[in-house]
């Protein structure tokens, strides 16, 4: 894994000893790495397991796992003729972006609304993180509680509303995903805002000084000043909470379990519902794998991205008094 | 009058929204809250009942049994007296209680404990390059789902299905990102000076990380099992897989309360939601100004 790191030695301090003491620095750095090698090698079985299953036919009911029949890519094409698995894609992407866009746009506007001192400052702070430090399974249930038919959410809005409403929020197929996807923004706004929040308030003010005196105007700061300046710390927060969203499973699952009908199922819940509804573990392991491989293009392409930005970040954060890196 | 409009208008703006969404983002907890005490008739009522003036700790008496043994449990009535009951739902909360305490609280210890001192070799030593510590993220980034189906064999091999040490494992795996990008970002800020003084004073490694690093970073360290805590506390996937009877954790005994033929059982949920959610609260509370360090790896600092 790190060859490299091994001839990388004692860059640190001046070494007037050389032999025994970079010899000591290898033993102590190989030391360090331990864990990480014995967990890539913990590890690695699952993977060639996961290999094994999507070639090889195997469902549960069929005895022993290790000489199902060879399937070659059949079980890759099964999936891949399954209009099922596409749709499930599409829910997932529909379900990650406008969960990140939402809950983007709220942590937003609140942290522009607070990131100026003002009293109550800390006691609004502590409510806004409130969702977020919720277990989600626990905010599925409590969504159960809130949004059935007679539930208190109903009960507001028709009071708001003067008339009675009963609205059907989840066994209404074709809203039911809206409603996760407005639990999860519910859930996630605090990360948003409070990533944003700590973005906004380590921006050097002499640049928005400098404007304003100029006499730009207030929209006009905000377009050309500060968001360019907050560009590391907002693709930070998108890009985090897509990925998370991405995976999401306990809300969906706890709530609806892909109900009613296939309209709430989104990747996870597709592959729970094959694997361990259907027991197709072969199927499910082939769909995994495909998933998989996309997931990872999304994510190396999101840590190329991350990487760039952090640089950015680090220059923003790095201090006139020195210290850190050398 | 207008100076007086003018400088009170968006402070007053900025209260109404904040405080609209300080109502949405309370509501549902405050909900949760209620209707734990709320008696059974009351749970599906219409109009709902907010708050009810029949308040009760029935259900938190059915859910935290003092007695059990099977699928009969007693509880205590109002004068303090035992009852038995029967039921299938009621699994076994204290059982739930103690798992997630022990598969949490270890998991992150472990976690924590490789994490800081492979950040510190990073930091100080950089055995871990740039490209492979962001590579570190994808660990976390890839959704556990889709290696569930191998993991549950590839357990069942080692025998690891349904043991604390299996779901301590893979918690492990899933927290160490955070660990060590999180501590890193605490090491980064400790000054070289003081290691390179306790070289020079004869110090070896170990010593060096024990007694002037690790003082030094204490707090972040302690941020950093805390925040790990959160998310591995309220984890439901893995445990949801991985376990079947013997290490039910909190999340996934929630929900052996739903769909039961009893019908919802909203009064028992709440009751331990609000045993599973408080704690977490309070720790989150507690570190808020680290929480952002936390869910960006460190990467954004306040």
């Amino acid at each position: 894994m790190t060859a490299s790191a091994t001839e990388t030695a004692a860059g640190t301090g001046a070494a007037p000893a050389r032999g025994s003491r970079s010899r000591g620095i290898r033993i102590f750095k190989w030391t360090l790495l331990t864990p990480l090698f014995s967990l890539f090698f913990f590890l690695m079985p699952v993977f060639l397991l996961q290999l094994y299953f999507s070639l090889h036919s195997w469902t549960i009911y069929l005895s022993s796992w290790w000489d199902a029949d060879y399937a070659g890519f059949d079980l890759f094409r099964e999936v891949l003729t399954e209009s099922r698995f596409y749709w499930a894609f599409a829910r997932s992407f529909l379900f990650a972006g406008l969960s990140t866009v939402g809950c983007f746009i709220i942590g937003f506007g609140l942290a522009l609304l607070m990131y100026r001192p003002f009293r109550g400052h800390s006691v609004f702070y502590v409510l806004f993180i409130l969702p977020m430090l919720t277990v989600p399974i626990v905010i599925s249930y409590t969504a159960d509680m809130l949004l059935f038919r007679s539930g208190p959410i109903n009960d507001i809005m028709s009071f708001l509303a003067g008339t009675e409403i009963r609205f059907t929020w989840l066994a209404n197929p074709n809203f039911a995903i809206f409603t996760i996807i407005m639990l999860e923004i519910w859930n996630w706004t605090p990360f948003a805002f409070i990533i944003m929040l700590a973005g906004l308030s380590s921006l050097p003010a002499e640049p928005v000084e400098a404007a304003r005196i100029l006499g730009a105007s207030r929209l006009r700061i905000f377009w050309e000043i500060q968001i360019p300046l907050l560009r590391p710390v907002i693709f930070l927060a998108l890009i985090l909470r897509f990925l998370e969203a991405m995976a999401e499973f306990p809300k969906t699952w706890g709530l609806l379990q892909g109900g009613p009908g296939t309209s709430t199922e989104t990747i996870p819940v597709y592959l729970y519902i094959v694997t361990w509804r259907a027991f197709n573990v072969s199927k499910g392991a082939a769909a995994s794998y495909l998933v998989m491989l996309l997931m990872i293009v999304i994510i190396l392409s999101a840590i190329y991205v991350l990487r760039r930005e952090k640089k950015a970040l680090d220059a923003l954060y790095e201090k006139p008094a020195g210290g850190g890196e050398a | 009058m207008k100076r007086f409009v003018k400088k009170w208008r968006y402070p007053l703006f900025r209260t109404l929204m904040l405080t609209a969404w300080a109502l949405l983002a309370g509501f549902p907890i405050f909900w949760i809250t209620s209707t734990s005490f709320k008696p059974d008739n009351e749970w599906h009522k219409w109009p709902p009942v907010y708050v009810s003036k029949n308040a009760t700790l029935d259900n938190y008496r059915m859910v935290w049994p003092i007695h059990q043994t099977g699928s009969i449990f007693v509880t205590p009535d109002q004068k303090g007296h035992g009852v038995a009951h029967e039921s299938v739902t009621a699994n076994k909360p204290w059982h739930a209680l103690k798992n997630s305490l022990l598969i949490a609280l270890s998991s992150t210890a472990i976690a924590v404990a490789f994490g800081t001192l492979l950040a510190y070799g990073v930091s100080r030593y950089r055995i871990l390059s740039d490209t492979r510590m962001f590579q570190l993220l994808v660990l976390r980034m890839i959704p556990p789902i889709v290696v569930a189906a191998p993991l549950t064999l590839y357990y069942s091999v080692l025998q690891l299905m349904d043991t604390a040490s299996g779901l301590i494992v893979v918690y492990f795996i899933t927290s160490l990102p955070y660990a060590v990008w999180m501590t890193k970002s605490f090491i980064d800020e400790v000054p070289r000076e003081m290691e390179q003084a306790a070289e020079i004073l004869g110090a070896s490694r170990w010593q060096t990380i024990w007694e002037i690093i690790f003082p030094l970073i204490r707090s972040g360290v302690v941020a950093t099992f805390l925040f790990i805590l959160i998310l591995t506390w309220s984890e439901y996937l893995l445990s949801f897989i991985l376990s079947k009877v013997d290490v039910v954790t909190l999340p996934v005994q929630l929900s052996k309360y739903e769909g039961s033929t009893e019908g919802r059982v909203y009064g028992h949920q709440a009751a331990l939601a609000v045993g599973i959610t408080f704690p977490l609260i309070i720790i989150g509370i507690f570190i808020r100004k680290h929480l952002v360090r936390g869910f960006t790896f460190g990467m954004v600092k306040r």
